[in-house]
């Protein structure tokens, strides 16, 4: 019951800050995007997409997520409540992938794609991977431009061969890149099961290095070790 | 002024700190290298992949465009964080009961960061441009790009009440640079449904070659600053 809500107040605090209004309207635009573009191009063109907006947002907003918490001071409640890291984690990493998908499956259908599930395993696979990565970032930050600059080397690592991928401009051992890994179910494509294990094992690791993060931002509330 | 000054030069403390000075030197120089040579040899291989004679040649204007409008984006994005930041530690209000005022600070977060902009733009974008740009087509498209980083600094600071809200803004306000492609993909008369947009004329006057479209993207551009000015010296208190 507090997980659901602690989720519930995630989605209340992101719509209130205007996420759903922002990825509906860029929902629109992208529909209307892929809707111009030739028919050969349309499934590329909406993995891109995906792959690097909703799927990704969670690199992008967990700075000013956890920032403006801090700010109001609403960490150092959390610390004090019974409220576990764990599930601190899996609320922000849930309520922002449900935006992420219902954007992949409006995008997926706009493109007829090849199979919807596994677009949305794809899309819930990165977004996790990205938030978590957001977490780790923003609990040892204290400024906005210090997240972003931080951000820019992982966008680097996973944008730029997930896309060559998409392309078929990497090396067949690629294909195990968890980043690959979750562009070839994006796409709707075979991918590697062997990539789905290291991918579920960065999971796991991710995991663990956000929590040690989240824990450590907690312990430290205040200036004072707690 | 001379508080102007002092203000700006804490704000390039401040991001020095965070080493986004460092990152806001450097990133306009690569991407500016990564435009000149790597463009260049996209172009190549897919002229041979394909066997076309052209592929992406034709759209190197546009890429002097996205130039000129990135320096004046960033420089001025990087601002806009930072009023946010002061905003949610509660900073600014009290920068603007000192001799600094809203009007100092507005100057010191991003006019002055946009005449920086301004004039790294005027100098990289000759060096890095990969069409034949005059002399005047330079100034019009580092001036406007300019005016496109104010424009998305001031919406970020207008319609946003905290850091968040701002991050959702800028996702938004980042769009308005790919007006400029409007002209190159969309067919005229539709392409004027972006005619509100200081892009969509830097475009139009790269593609018709012609700097009578520089009046009305300055025009559009100025408009657009008075609106977001004078809602922005309601919102801040």
């Amino acid at each position: 019951m507090r997980f659901c809500n602690l989720i519930l107040w995630d989605m209340k605090f992101q719509a209130r800050y205007g996420f759903y209004l922002l990825y509906g309207f860029l929902t629109l635009l992208y529909a209307a995007l892929l809707f111009s573009f030739p028919e050969a191009w349309k499934e590329k063109a909406a993995a891109i997409l995906i792959f690097s907006d909703p799927a990704a947002m969670g690199l992008f907003f967990m700075g000013a997520v956890v920032l403006l918490e801090k700010s109001q001071r609403v960490t150092s409640f959390f610390a004090v409540s019974p409220l576990s890291v764990i599930e601190y984690i899996w609320s922000k990493t849930l309520a922002l992938n449900i935006i992420a998908l219902v954007v992949a499956a409006v995008l997926a259908v706009s493109v007829n794609s090849r199979s919807i599930s596994l677009v949305l395993l794809g899309t819930f696979l990165s977004g996790i991977l990205f938030t978590l990565l957001g977490i780790i970032i923003a609990a040892k930050i204290k400024s906005l431009n210090q997240f972003i600059l931080a951000t820019v080397p992982i966008e680097i690592i996973t944008f730029v061969p997930a896309v060559l991928h998409l392309f078929g401009a990497t090396p067949e051992f690629m294909r195990i890149y968890p980043a690959n890994v979750c562009m070839d179910m994006i796409c709707g494509r075979e991918f590697s099961v062997v990539g789905l294990f290291f991918t579920a094992a960065l999971l796991v690791i991710f995991f663990y290095a956000a929590y040690r993060s989240v824990s450590k931002m907690w312990q430290c509330e205040g200036g004072e070790k707690l | 002024m001379r508080a102007i000054c002092r203000s700006f030069l804490h704000m390039l403390k401040f991001i020095r700190h965070d080493m986004m000075l460092f990152a806001a030197l450097t990133a306009p120089v690569l991407a500016g290298m990564a435009i000149k040579f790597i463009v260049p040899f996209i172009e190549k291989s897919l002229i041979q992949f394909t066997g076309m004679n052209a592929v992406i040649s034709p759209y190197y204007g546009l890429f002097d465009i996205f130039f000129a409008s990135i320096s004046p984006a960033m420089f001025c994005y990087i601002s806009a964080m930072v009023m946010l930041e002061e905003h949610d530690d509660h900073i600014d209000r009290y920068l603007f009961i000192t001799g600094l005022g809203k009007n100092g600070y507005i100057i010191s977060r991003i006019v002055i960061p946009a005449l920086f902009a301004f004039v790294t733009t005027a100098v990289l974008l000759p060096i890095f441009r990969l069409t034949d740009l005059s002399a005047a087509q330079i100034i019009f498209l580092s001036l406007t790009g300019t005016l496109q980083g104010i424009i998305i600094a001031l919406l970020i600071a207008a319609l946003s009440s905290n850091k968040l809200e701002g991050m959702a803004v800028t996702k938004l306000s980042s769009l308005i640079i790919f007006g400029a492609a409007a002209p190159y993909f969309i067919s005229s008369p539709f392409c004027f449904c972006f005619s509100f947009l200081p892009s969509f004329w830097m475009g139009k006057s790269i593609y018709d070659n012609s700097l009578i479209y520089m009046v009305p993207s300055l025009f559009v551009g100025g408009i657009q600053i008075i609106i977001l000015q004078r809602k922005i010296m309601k919102s801040l208190i």
